[in-house]
């Protein structure tokens, strides 16, 4: 366990009128900070928030966000939903797989890259839509494709 | 009440009551899978859908409650497609192996398949693929493919006992139950779920592959293992007891066992077992060993003359056996030295014992140095089950440790246990002082010195006065508490119960058939032994040194005698002692019948035969009656429901005392820095050994506070210390308990380690660093 | 195509996600009138008359859902729905990400009028600077006093957080989202009780889409009056309308309800790509049945949109031309309901696996004439048998895609092929 995190749980508990709605919350920043939830951290959090190991990992197992498993430090999500695919999404995840060396669910062995599905991510105006670290990038293209792999990592909004 | 029509069939039930509640009680089935009354609705199976005449869909009679002049139809072809569908689907992901899944045969997938299976798979995809028998823990198995994630476990587990032990991992069609990182699932309860998978998801790890529907046989029994004595069924295959399984009461039970009930079956089997008998030494056969003790006892009775043999009964005998010792003690041997074996002083008369229905009612439990999640506990569960529906429940402990826990939360006045009496009287004194029965009983104890504040004290007072519906659970540990209980009866407007959680298991069947019960008794009894007038010990399932607390003066007795019989099923710590050891038959091989600590009879059926030399007790006495020249017996057969009103004892105040008495002033502690020692069940120690459950048997029984653990560098999970004792080193296991206060070393009432019994005048821990087994 | 805007005021005005600009421009001022001149039943009332629909999908009228909560003294709350994650809908994030502030003005107001001393943004997970932006917003609505203790020396107290999900589209829904806003499975609950008895912790609860509670400030300031001038009389009012797919301009449109749905494919999104026709829409979100060219005059009104055989939904609108394979479009809808179905229920679990696996291997031309009854008979068995409505909303685009293009679906089987290739479209190296 990280010292700060105790003073983040007590910061997230604050936050609510009950001290479970500060679950989220604190996995977020916690696998903000150490890129995914091993499960050392899914104990640390249930001791930290008088839960039981068996709820955090429950809670946590049926998000997709939270990763369970290490990802690469930069997590890619192409948006595989009806409004992206009819914009070429399975295109830019098959050139991305190639660009990278992995298949979709894989991390390069570098750990820099994990490349992941998405479902519609409510961005079907600028399709095909991916996300790198949840940043969007919209319209994305093969030319977008080099940049979007290694800009700063702003959003790039249209 | 609210009335509505269920095919057709008028029905009235109390507001609230769910559609399949209702219909059940017009004895109409309804498919369930996800629900169970005990856990309320949850809606997730969809298997239950009927149709209720104005709604536009199928409705989940589940979870739709009933309302007045509702009209429902079970049957039907769109609710048969709904139900048809459901199950269709429940299918595709089920692995379809029932040939060699234990649940094949009494499985509700199987059941309903067969009713409204398709008769062809349509599903050609491929199935996902899960885990199949992953260990829950030591008993439970998990197969995961064959889950219909009907929940039923994992609320149990987490809803119902508090223990969240079981998850529920992934989401959608991915989702499976689990424990946390394949850890064991340590709860008491944990083979519950094995009898609430409606499918054979979960299973019986020593059942497993040991039985099919059609070559075992099931009894209807009581769980031998602690005094609440759960109503289960007994599997067996050829004599052979191979599962437990719990059996729900209409209204009464839900049919919980506890691990050590529902595992801990094969204590018949233990290597153990006492299977021969055996005189001075040699192995004889049973006609010869009757023959020698018959002797030993004309011999005593002719020498010192009737009342020179004493007769303690221990063990999980049934009522009727008691009775036949009692009739053969009185009527062959002439003697009315009886008594039988107590590991604590206390006594309920039975006008002040209480029922489970108590639990139903209650708002406010004391515990009185009882921990019922380890002494009984099934009454934790019926307990969790009032705190979920009545949440304002209020738990007070009242004893040398803490006794309330994380599942069932509440108050604890830790004091030593002589004064536990006198936490109470003080409290009455500050609540009521100018009450004269409250004046009497604190008479000599008002100034005792407690560590507990008054204010404290005086709203345990109030509270005790003023709750609605008392129920009280006692280990029997402070005699004293007897006087509480019934001031506490006159004092209060309410229902006042209690609940004695000690033992033997079959105490009041004993008092019934006429044995003394007494700890008096049979203190008296062994004094009298040690002092030359009673001249032979006739043990039936006694072991003294195990479990009587005055072990000097059990010792004394036994070394003083002539002749010690002892009857049992595993070789007793009195064996030193013994002149002739004798196989008995145990609980499962003989039918008769148990009062459990509520004084509710029932009948034990024998599911298989006595091993080896062993007989049951009434062969005993028949047969020693007959090398007596007499022949009682057979025509002579006792019906304990004769004099009862339904199943339970009757309660006549009439004829007991019911005045309370002054309290004793307990002497005052020597020295409060030395070490004490205080003792409590442990659930799985409790009772005889068992092989399947000896993996989770943990060799670090003992107890101590934290710091201390700390100071003596325990690892978490134990160590061994070295006791300095007033007799002697002694290497025991212990760990840390948050419960037990400080110089304090917690050890199990009795159990499977010799050193238990022999812990007096504790010194001293020592840190023991290497030991490689005991 | 010049035009007003009310909620998508970013779009004229730059920088209105930041404080200062959107003061400059009129912000808070509605929030001044609610508090200073009328009384939260006032309020209740206006709102109720101007006839305002849930925006999040049901089309609930939201007066009324304010009024249902008990009189009964316990803590109320408001949930702000900003889970968006319906396919094919993009409106609210454009909302939190551009004019936030608009949002929390209507949240403010909304609270003032339910009696809401607490409310909440449940913002998707998935949306980092939309929830970055909302976290900078509220933290400037506290600076300027329009939120925390007494605003405004009006005696009106709220507090305002922001929670963001973890990817989980089921938290959509209000019970679903309610559970996870407490810390636990995005599992929805049992109804009744519903949200406005005992929702969050408990508590009266009233849970309003983004958009809906963004119209509330713009009603304050113009009156239901004016808010019921647009739109009919069971539909008055303003929508966002997200329109993607195969067309020139894909983008928020915010228009009166009841603009026909050619004005809002044809004028506004720019029509169809060069040389290609107009084969579906899809016209409120991936859960509603698809609608076929000749319904393209219907108005984009609750009522006619349900008369001519779907719903308006979240009024995501999801365009199909002539060069999209049907069965491959359901087939990626459908998958997403299996994806995101979260296990609780047996239909919607089991059924959205199978229709998927049979979809796939429709689209593969791997599929049997008996395939195509499975699918109608499994939809059949799922709908109006779940839990929750996410199974039935699994089955709006496949049983009318059956119904509309069945011979789409035999071709498949026949040509042991899908006819287009087994590519919906591939955009990127042209
Ligand atoms: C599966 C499912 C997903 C939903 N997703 C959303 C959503 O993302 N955003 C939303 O506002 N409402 C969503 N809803 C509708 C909400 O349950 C709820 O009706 C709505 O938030 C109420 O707000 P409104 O009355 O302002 O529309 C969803 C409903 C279902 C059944
Ligand atoms: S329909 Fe059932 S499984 Fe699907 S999301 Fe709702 S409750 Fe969950
Ligand atoms: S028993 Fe009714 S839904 Fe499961």
């Amino acid at each position: 366990m990280k010292p700060e995190w105790s003073q983040w749980a007590q910061e997230a508990k604050k936050q609510f009128p009950e001290a479970n709605s500060s679950l989220l919350p604190l996995l977020h920043r916690i696998q903000d900070a150490e890129g995914w939830l091993s499960d050392e951290t899914i104990h640390d959090v249930a001791s930290l928030l008088g839960l039981t190991p068996q709820y955090v990992e429950s809670v946590a197992s049926f998000y997709s966000l939270f990763y369970r498993q290490t990802v690469g430090k930069n997590v890619i999500h192409v948006c595989v939903g009806l409004s992206c695919a009819l914009a070429g999404s399975d295109h830019v995840m098959e050139e991305l797989e190639h660009k990278l060396g992995i298949r979709e669910g894989q991390t390069t062995p570098d750990g820099e890259y994990t490349l992941l599905e998405a479902e519609c991510l409510a961005a079907c105006d600028l399709a095909p839509v991916v996300q790198r670290n949840l940043r969007f990038r919209g319209r994305v293209d093969a030319t977008k494709l080099d940049a979007l792999l290694t800009d700063d990592g702003k959003e790039v909004n249209s | 009440m609210i009335r509505l029509t269920i095919d057709d069939q008028e029905v009235s039930v109390p507001e609230g009551t769910t559609i399949v509640d209702a219909a059940a009680k017009l004895g109409i089935d309804v498919p369930i899978y996800c629900y169970h009354q005990s856990l309320g609705p949850l809606g997730a199976c969809r298997m239950c859908l009927v149709q209720v005449e104005k709604m536009p869909k199928l409705a989940t009679g589940c979870t739709t409650a009933v309302s007045e002049g509702m009209v429902v139809h079970t049957q039907g072809p769109e609710v048969e497609k709904g139900r048809k569908g459901v199950l269709e689907f429940l299918l595709i992901n089920h692995p379809l192996d029932c040939p060699v899944c234990d649940k094949g045969g009494e499985c509700y997938l199987q059941d309903y398949a067969f009713e409204y299976g398709p008769a062809k798979g349509r599903f050609q995809e491929p199935k996902i693929q899960k885990v199949k028998d992953g260990p829950i823990n030591e008993f439970v198995l998990i197969d995961q493919e064959r889950c219909v994630l009907c929940q039923r476990c994992v609320r149990f587990m987490s809803e119902y006992v508090g223990e969240e032990q079981l998850l529920l991992e992934g989401r959608g069609v991915e989702t499976v139950v689990t424990t946390v990182e394949h850890e064991p699932a340590t709860s008491q309860f944990t083979g519950n779920v094995i009898d609430l998978c409606p499918v054979g998801a979960l299973l019986s790890a020593p059942y497993n592959h040991k039985g099919r529907p059609w070559n075992i046989d099931r009894q209807t029994t009581i769980c031998p293992h602690c005094p609440v004595g759960c109503p289960s069924k007994m599997t067996t295959r050829e004599s052979h007891i191979i599962r437990m399984e719990g059996r729900p009461v209409p209204d009464r039970d839900w049919g919980w066992l506890c691990d050590r009930g529902r595992f801990g079956y094969d204590f018949g089997y233990h290597p153990l077992r006492v299977l021969d008998s055996t005189v001075q030494g040699k192995s004889l056969s049973s006609a010869q060993a009757m023959r020698d003790t018959a002797q030993w006892m004309k011999e005593t009775i002719r020498e010192h003359g009737f009342g020179s043999i004493g007769v303690v009964m221990g063990g999980h005998f049934t009522a009727e056996e008691a009775y036949w010792i009692k009739k053969f003690a009185e009527e062959v041997v002439h003697t009315s030295e009886m008594a039988t074996l107590r590991n604590v002083p206390g006594y309920l008369p039975i006008s002040l014992n209480g029922t489970f229905e108590d639990i139903d009612q209650t708002d406010t439990v004391v515990f009185v140095g009882v921990d019922p999640y380890e002494a009984v506990p099934v009454v934790h569960l019926k307990l969790r089950d009032r705190i979920r529906h009545f949440p304002g429940l209020r738990v007070i402990g009242v004893g040398p440790r803490k006794l309330t826990s994380g599942t069932l939360p509440g108050i604890d006045y830790q004091v030593l246990g002589e004064d536990e009496a006198v936490v109470f009287a003080q409290a009455l004194l500050l609540a009521k002082g100018d009450d004269p029965t409250v004046q009497m009983l604190g008479r000599n104890v008002a100034d005792y010195p407690l560590p507990v504040d008054s204010e404290t004290l005086k709203t345990l007072g109030e509270t005790l006065l003023n709750a609605t519906h008392l129920t009280m659970l006692w280990d029997g540990e402070n005699p004293e508490m007897e006087q509480i209980f019934k001031a506490l009866t006159i004092l209060r407007q309410g229902r006042t119960a209690v609940l004695p959680s000690f033992g033997p298991v079959n105490w009041r069947g004993y008092e019934k058939a006429g044995i003394p019960v007494r700890y008096e008794d049979l203190r008296n009894l062994l004094m009298k032994a040690r002092n030359g007038d009673i001249r032979m010990l006739v043990l039936w399932g006694a072991d003294l040194l195990r479990d009587f607390p005055d072990r000097d003066l059990a010792r004394e007795a036994l070394e003083a005698v002539d002749y010690v019989v002892s009857a049992q099923i595993r070789p007793p710590l009195d064996l030193p002692y013994t002149d002739a050891l004798l196989p008995v038959a145990a609980w499962g091989e003989v039918e008769g019948s148990y009062v459990n600590m509520e004084g509710r009879v029932a009948v034990a059926a024998a599911g298989v035969q006595p091993p080896a030399q062993s007989r049951p007790t009434k062969t005993y006495m028949v047969g020693w009656a007959r090398l007596f020249q007499q022949t009682f017996g057979v025509e002579a057969e006792w019906d304990l429901f004769e004099d009862i009103e339904g199943d339970l004892i009757p309660r006549n105040a009439d004829e007991e005392d019911m005045t309370p008495q002054p309290l004793k002033r307990p002497d005052p502690v020597e020295d409060p820095t030395q070490w004490r020692v205080i003792r409590g069940e442990l659930v799985l120690e409790n009772g005889i050994p068992s092989e399947i459950l000896e993996p989770r048997i943990s060799l670090f029984v003992g107890r101590i506070h934290p710091d201390e653990a700390q100071a003596l560098h325990i690892p978490a999970e134990g160590g061994y210390v070295d006791v300095e004792t007033s007799s002697g080193t002694i290497t025991i296991g212990v760990r840390a308990d948050e419960s037990i206060p400080e110089r304090t070393l917690w050890v199990p009432r009795s159990g499977h380690y010799e050193w238990i019994a022999s812990l007096n005048g504790v010194k001293q821990l020592k840190r023991r660093e290497e030991v490689k087994s005991l | 195509m010049s035009q007003q805007y009310y909620l998508l005021r970013n779009r004229e005005v730059p920088n209105i996600d930041e404080m200062p600009v959107y003061l400059a421009h009129g912000g808070y001022q509605a929030l001044r009138k609610a508090l200073n001149d009328f009384k939260p039943e006032e309020l209740v009332d206006m709102v109720k008359k101007s006839g305002l629909r849930g925006r999040g999908g049901a089309g609930f009228p939201t007066g009324m859902k304010w009024g249902f909560l008990p009189n009964d003294g316990r803590k109320r709350y408001l949930v702000v729905n900003s889970d968006e994650a319906e396919p094919g809908t993009f409106k609210d994030r454009e909302i939190i990400e551009h004019n936030p502030h608009q949002l929390i003005e209507g949240i403010i107001i909304s609270s003032y009028a339910t009696k809401a001393r607490e409310a909440f943004i449940y913002c998707r997970g998935e949306f980092l600077f939309g929830s970055e932006q909302l976290k900078r917003a509220v933290r400037e609505a506290y600076e300027q006093g329009f939120l925390g203790e007494n605003i405004l020396g009006s005696g009106f107290s709220l507090d305002l957080e922001v929670y963001r999900g973890a990817g989980a589209y089921i938290c959509g829904e209000e019970s679903a989202l309610l559970e996870s806003l407490e810390g636990k499975r995005g599992n929805p609950r049992l109804k009744p009780p519903f949200p406005a008895v005992a929702g969050l912790y408990g508590g009266p609860t009233v849970i309003n889409n983004v958009e809906t509670i963004a119209n509330v400030p713009v009603i304050v300031t113009k009156g239901a009056d004016w808010y019921t001038s647009m739109g009919t009389a069971k539909s008055p009012g303003l929508k966002i309308f997200s329109v993607s797919g195969r067309v020139q301009r894909p983008g928020n449109y915010e228009i009166p309800l009841a603009t026909p749905l050619r004005t809002l494919i044809e004028d506004y999104a720019g029509g169809m790509l060069p040389g290609r026709q107009l084969k579906a829409v899809i016209p409120g979100g991936s859960s509603v049945p698809l609608m076929t060219p000749d319904k393209l005059d219907t108005p984009l009104d609750y009522e006619s949109i349900l008369q001519a055989g779907s719903m308006l939904g979240s009024g995501g609108c999801i365009v199909l031309d002539d060069h999209v394979c049907i069965v491959g479009a359901t087939a990626r809808l459908v998958r997403f309901y299996r994806e995101e179905s979260c296990g609780k229920c047996t239909p919607c679990r089991e059924g959205t696996y199978w229709m998927t696996d049979v979809l796939d291997r429709l689209e593969h031309g791997l599929g049997t004439p008996e395939d195509l009854d499975t699918l109608a008979d499994v939809a059949d068995n799922i709908g109006g048998k779940c839990f929750c409505p996410l199974g039935d909303a699994s089955l709006g685009v496949l049983v009318s895609a059956l119904k509309y293009f069945r011979e789409e679906f035999e071709a498949h089987v026949a040509q042991h092929a899908c006819p287009m290739g087994e590519r919906l479209y591939d955009t990127i190296n042209n």
